[in-house]
């Protein structure tokens, strides 16, 4: 088929005509691109076809154009919105932002409620633990002080027996002792002249009886003072002796005697 | 009246382009009624082929953009417009139940037995009445319902290739009967 022969095949009028099917629109417009002939009969019948209506028109309602053209108006404005309204997007960014920035905080909200009930929790434990901590120092502490004083006691009383002017008595059991083995000594500071007794072994006495020291001076025995058996090593302050040559301890009713009624369990001369 | 402007196709084109009021209005005096007569051809209701014009200077307005002279002269473009619209409201089911209505008024109201004979007398019809039977149905078909060859072969009962050959005969004719 040569180009006239195209030409006068109708598809010019199918395609002007909107009746062509794809590939024969394709290829009538590549025949279009490729002969001008093709071209100007597109043409011509165009002009032809546009004639032809333009002389049988019909005039459409009165009031149709001014419909139509506040439509349009009203289209335009929107084009023209457009712009201003992507000028103004960054509100919009700033509201979508937003949005997620409210969701983040929702979430660190519930997050933050659900480590506060962690930490309440916590601190109920710790200040349990903190409660029975400070009551076990207190208690450390009370032990301490009472070891303190303890320890200040035997302190004091290594310091006495280091003193070069204290006197040793040591006060053996005599055969009346109730107790093989009973054994006292008395620290007798010869430039104070204070006496302490330290009872390295006598049984507890009955309630209604107490233990007496008496100091023989010149041969007659002076009361040093009663005193109870207590648990531990103690050092007890008796009374002050100017003199004496020995020491002895006789079991005596509740509250002494002003001389011994019992006989001697422990005995010890002052030597040097 | 005022000044009227008048354009050549190039200028006109060029102003509808960058959106001038004074285009669009000089483009609906001159062109709406052409327009208006294809639609009622096609939809064959006053009240349908108003809301179909409308549509159609509206879609000219947003589409002039993608509209190129190369493949064609401007009114061919915007009577391409005209017809799908038309055919897409045809098909649509607003037209379906204004048809149901009209049936029904139809057999009360006598105007539109004069709306008919109006619409016999414009736009391609009064050429196409000129044409053979044959002819003539096969361009209502395609031209007039939208149909593809394919689903007029199948309404008509004839082959493809004999649609094909028919159809460009007529519009082969139907252009010797506008010059």
């Amino acid at each position: 088929m040569n180009v006239q022969e195209y030409i006068l095949s109708g598809v010019v009028e199918s395609y002007v005509l909107g009746l062509s099917g794809a590939e024969e629109r394709a290829e009538f417009e590549r025949m279009c691109a490729a002969h001008s002939e093709v071209r100007a009969a597109r043409d011509a019948f165009e002009q032809l076809l546009e004639k032809q209506l333009l002389s049988q028109s019909v005039a459409p309602p009165g009031n149709l154009k001014s419909k139509i053209f506040a439509d349009i108006e009203i289209a335009n404005d929107k084009m023209q919105g457009k712009k201003v309204v992507s000028m103004r997007e960054s509100p919009a960014l700033r509201t979508g932002w937003l949005r997620y920035l409210a969701a983040a905080s929702v979430i660190l909200l519930i997050g933050s409620t659900v480590l506060n009930f962690y930490f309440f929790s916590q601190y109920k434990i710790y200040i349990s633990k903190y409660t029975d901590l400070l009551a076990s120092q207190s208690q450390m502490a009370s032990v301490n002080q009472s070891l303190q004083t303890k320890l200040q006691d035997y302190e004091a009383m290594l310091n006495m027996m280091k003193d070069t002017s204290m006197a040793i008595v040591s006060m053996p059991a005599t055969p009346d002792a109730p107790v093989v083995g009973s054994r006292t000594t008395v620290y007798w500071n010869t430039s104070t002249k204070d006496v302490y007794l330290l009872v390295n072994n006598l049984p507890k006495p009955v309630p209604d009886k107490q233990y007496q020291l008496w100091a023989i001076v010149d041969g007659k025995p002076v009361d040093a003072g009663i005193f109870e058996i207590k648990d531990g090593i103690s050092l007890m302050k008796m009374k002050n002796i100017p003199q004496a040559q020995a020491f002895a301890i006789t079991l005596e009713p509740k509250g002494g005697s002003a001389s011994p009624t019992m006989p001697i369990y422990v005995f010890g001369k002052v030597t040097g | 009246m005022g000044i009227t402007a008048t354009y050549t196709e190039q200028e006109l084109i060029r102003a509808l382009k960058e959106r001038d009021d004074q285009a669009y209005g000089y483009l609906y005096d001159n062109y709406s009624g052409a327009l208006y007569s294809i639609i009622l051809q096609i939809v064959q209701n006053t009240e349908l082929a108003s809301d179909v014009l409308q549509e159609v200077f509206i879609n000219i307005w947003r589409k002039i953009e993608s509209y190129d002279p190369s493949r064609g002269r401007l009114f061919t473009w915007m009577l391409n417009i005209t017809r799908n619209a038309s055919i897409d409201t045809l098909r649509s089911k607003s037209y379906q139940n204004s048809q149901k209505n009209q049936g029904l008024s139809e057999n009360v109201n006598i105007n539109s037995q004069v709306t008919q004979t109006n619409i016999d007398n414009i736009g391609l019809n009064k050429i196409l009445a000129k044409l053979k039977p044959e002819h003539r149905v096969l361009i209502e078909l395609a031209y007039f319902k939208g149909y593809t060859h394919e689903e007029i072969a199948q309404i008509e009962d004839i082959p493809l290739g004999t649609v094909k050959t028919r159809i460009r005969n007529a519009l082969l004719q139907l252009k010797e009967y506008m010059q």
